[in-house]
């Protein structure tokens, strides 16, 4: 614990100097502004922003990004309050309470609730993330080759189910991307898989130039091909948040910023699913569920602080796991490995000072949305209102050269037209891209293991079955899909109402 | 407003690619070289992963086939999607590809296409291409081909000041 205070403080005073702050307040406020503008999502900024801080030293380019995603998630808030739009899937239930608030003539109100339950949610997951990554690097050191594969199965499962409007698309699309991470050499013997004696595909898809393209470009291709009318925003109140609103809602806040953590923590689940979750959660509890998509305080109080605490959350499991708890987080991991740092069970032995870094990073982020989510609010009015028509061609040339500037070479960014492209019509046709970028981080994890696995049963597969972290990972992977047949369901009901006759009795 | 999802119909050409594919992945990974001039262990040859995922693949494939069937897509109507924007994804694809297969790092007539310019010129005839309807319906023509002009110049000096000049990329 004391090892843990030191570790941050020191963590602290590194970031401490003017440049670095300069740096840490210029993040904060790009990843304000991608995140409201509907369109820029947070994924898309991380991953753009992972290209561009390629050249700065590690600890610089991870705060960069580190920041530029809880701004991103906040900021989506804005637009879904003034516009009804939301600027990121993360907000979306932020619009249903945000707006009616604003369409009272109480947006400044509603941006200071989305404020402090950003705030509020991103330091509970602060601290979640604080004492949870150690503990659960010290699990993960238990793990074997059976616990990895079952992992990488249950990551790319639960995203499915959870992320989209259909599970079985979701499985569709991570099994996609799982064969996508097959491309090029196998991680064990060197070998050349689907390269068709094509030198660059022999070295693999790129996972950077691969995101670009699922989430930018494909964003980019969507945004441009619908017609949007230009933004128009009332007058508000102020922003300045009321003491009364937190001290009144702390239970809500409590309830949200657990919630928004544990959905963080599972694997490619995401700030969407945890702010709903938080949302659902708070309106059970409430005393008045009435008000819940008129212009609740309470709601919009616990979506908000739901997705932003699902930000520190998503990020336990990469630092302990490698395994990332959401799609800007894949990104993020991607970007830990561009920069020499190698997470996983191994983190809190050989870089445990990094992970108190991500930690201080977050709270360096906090304060800055604090700060330019109330200081800066009628200039990102005017951004709000930049035309789409504007703003998408110009993303698109850093999609372009972002994806180049990574290894200097054309296929990186033939691999970005061929994954936007791909993304656009599979999410036309709702499949999701959550899992199938989980699928493309997971693919390697999954591979290794299941033949290291295999070779260390000599082919015997009870091991994947019988330990019991595998057996519990295995038994909620066949549970999820399972519960998603109607059949299935129907049986299960029937089974448990036999096997429980005095229920039907009372 | 948000978009009818996909009709059935949709989901059974999905389902019959996915099938596809899955018997495509599964081929592949099957007779992939399992490497046994090498005397490797048979359960580390590389095609397992990527046969066991085409199986996968094929067998969630034949599941949405059975489903769409069920929901109706063999029925003869089925409407199908309206492609409302059809002409706005058609522009918007057009000109992201001929800016990034077409010019980026391309030799035209002899001639290597500079970064900066394809970047320019891509930039203004986006910009002036999405904004064309509004922009002459409000009587601004000259004022929008203005702006995109300035935009795409200053986003193609930017871009190439901080990659090629900050960031030291060799750019395309």
């Amino acid at each position: 614990m004391l090892d843990g205070l030191v570790l941050f403080g020191r963590a602290l005073a590194g970031f401490a100097d003017p440049l670095t702050l300069l740096i840490i307040a210029g993040a904060c406020l790009i990843g304000i502004v991608i995140g409201a503008l509907p369109g820029l999502t947070a994924t898309m900024g991380v991953a753009l922003l992972t290209t561009l801080t390629l050249k700065m030293p590690s600890n610089i380019a991870l705060i960069v990004l580190v920041c530029s995603y809880v701004g991103a998630i906040y900021g989506g808030s804005r637009s879904a309050i003034l516009l009804n739009i939301p600027g990121t899937p993360a907000n979306a239930a932020a619009c249903l309470d945000g707006h009616a608030l604003a369409q009272q003539g109480l947006a400044g109100r509603a941006i200071g609730i989305s404020t402090t339950g950003s705030v509020m949610g991103t330091l509970i997951g602060m601290f979640f993330l604080a004492v949870a990554t150690p503990w659960l690097g010290e699990v993960a050191l238990k793990f074997g080759a059976y616990e990895f594969f079952w992992l990488a199965l249950f990551g790319v499962i639960i995203s499915g189910n959870l992320t989209g409007s259909d599970p079985l698309k979701g499985w569709l699309a991570g099994f996609v991307g799982l064969f996508v991470a097959c491309v090029g050499q196998d991680p064990i013997h060197a070998y050349e898989r689907f390269a068709f004696d094509n030198r660059d595909l022999a070295g693999g898809f790129q996972l950077i130039p691969a995101l670009v393209g699922a989430f930018g470009f494909a964003e980019v291709l969507t945004v441009l091909a619908a017609r949007t009318p230009k933004p128009v925003i009332r007058g508000f109140d102020t922003p300045l948040p009321r003491i009364g609103d937190v001290l009144r809602h702390w239970r809500t806040i409590l309830r949200s910023g657990v919630i928004g953590t544990f959905i963080g923590v599972v694997p490619g689940v995401g700030e969407d699913v945890a702010s709903w979750s938080s949302y659902a959660a708070a309106r059970r509890a409430s005393r008045e569920p009435e008000k819940y998509g008129k212009g609740s305080v309470e709601g919009l109080m616990a979506a908000e602080t739901g997705d932003n605490a699902c930000v520190p959350g998503a990020i336990i499991p990469v630092l302990a796991l490698a395994v990332p708890g959401s799609a800007p987080a894949a990104v993020l991991m991607a970007a830990m490995i561009i920069h020499g740092v190698q997470p996983g069970p191994l983190i809190m032995v050989n870089n445990p000072q990094f992970v108190f870094d991500v930690v201080a990073m977050m709270l360096y982020a906090t304060i800055g949305i604090l700060v330019f989510g109330l200081a800066l609010v009628k200039p990102l009015l005017k951004v709000l209102q930049v035309p789409r028509e504007i703003i998408m061609p110009i993303v698109f040339v850093l999609c372009v050269i972002g994806s180049y500037a990574i290894s200097q070479r054309l296929f990186d960014v033939w691999t970005m037209l061929g994954f936007g492209v791909a993304g656009y019509v599979l999410r036309r046709y709702e499949y999701p891209m959550a899992p199938f970028v989980l699928g493309i981080v997971l693919g390697d994890l999954l591979d290794k293991n299941l033949r290291r696995g295999l070779v260390l049963s000599d082919g015997d597969l009870t091991p994947f079955f019988t330990r019991p972290i595998s057996a519990t990972l295995a038994a909620i992977c066949l549970a999820t899909m399972l519960a998603n047949f109607t059949f299935v369901r129907r049986a299960a009901r029937a089974a448990f109402a036999a096997l429980t006759p005095w229920r039907k009795a009372a | 407003m948000s978009e009818p999802g996909p009709t059935p119909r949709a989901d059974l050409f999905w389902a019959l690619a996915w099938i596809a594919v899955g018997a495509a992945m599964f081929a592949g990974g099957f007779t992939m070289d399992r490497l046994e001039r090498q005397h490797i262990n048979p359960y580390t040859a590389p095609g397992l992963v990527p046969a066991l995922l085409g199986i996968g693949i094929a067998v969630l494939g034949a599941i949405l086939l059975v489903r769409s069937v069920r929901r109706g897509a063999l029925a003869a109507a089925d409407g199908g999607r309206a492609a409302a924007d059809g002409g706005r994804l058609a522009l918007a694809l057009g000109l992201c590809l001929a800016y990034a297969g077409g010019l980026v790092g391309r030799t035209l007539f002899g001639w290597h296409v500079p970064f900066w310019l394809a970047t320019a010129l891509f930039d203004f005839a986006s910009i002036v291409a999405f904004e064309w309807r509004d922009r002459r319906a409000r009587g601004e023509l000259g004022r929008g081909i203005a702006v995109a002009a300035a935009c795409a110049l200053g986003t193609a000096a930017g871009v190439t000041l901080v990659f090629q000049e900050v960031f030291l990329v060799r750019l395309p």
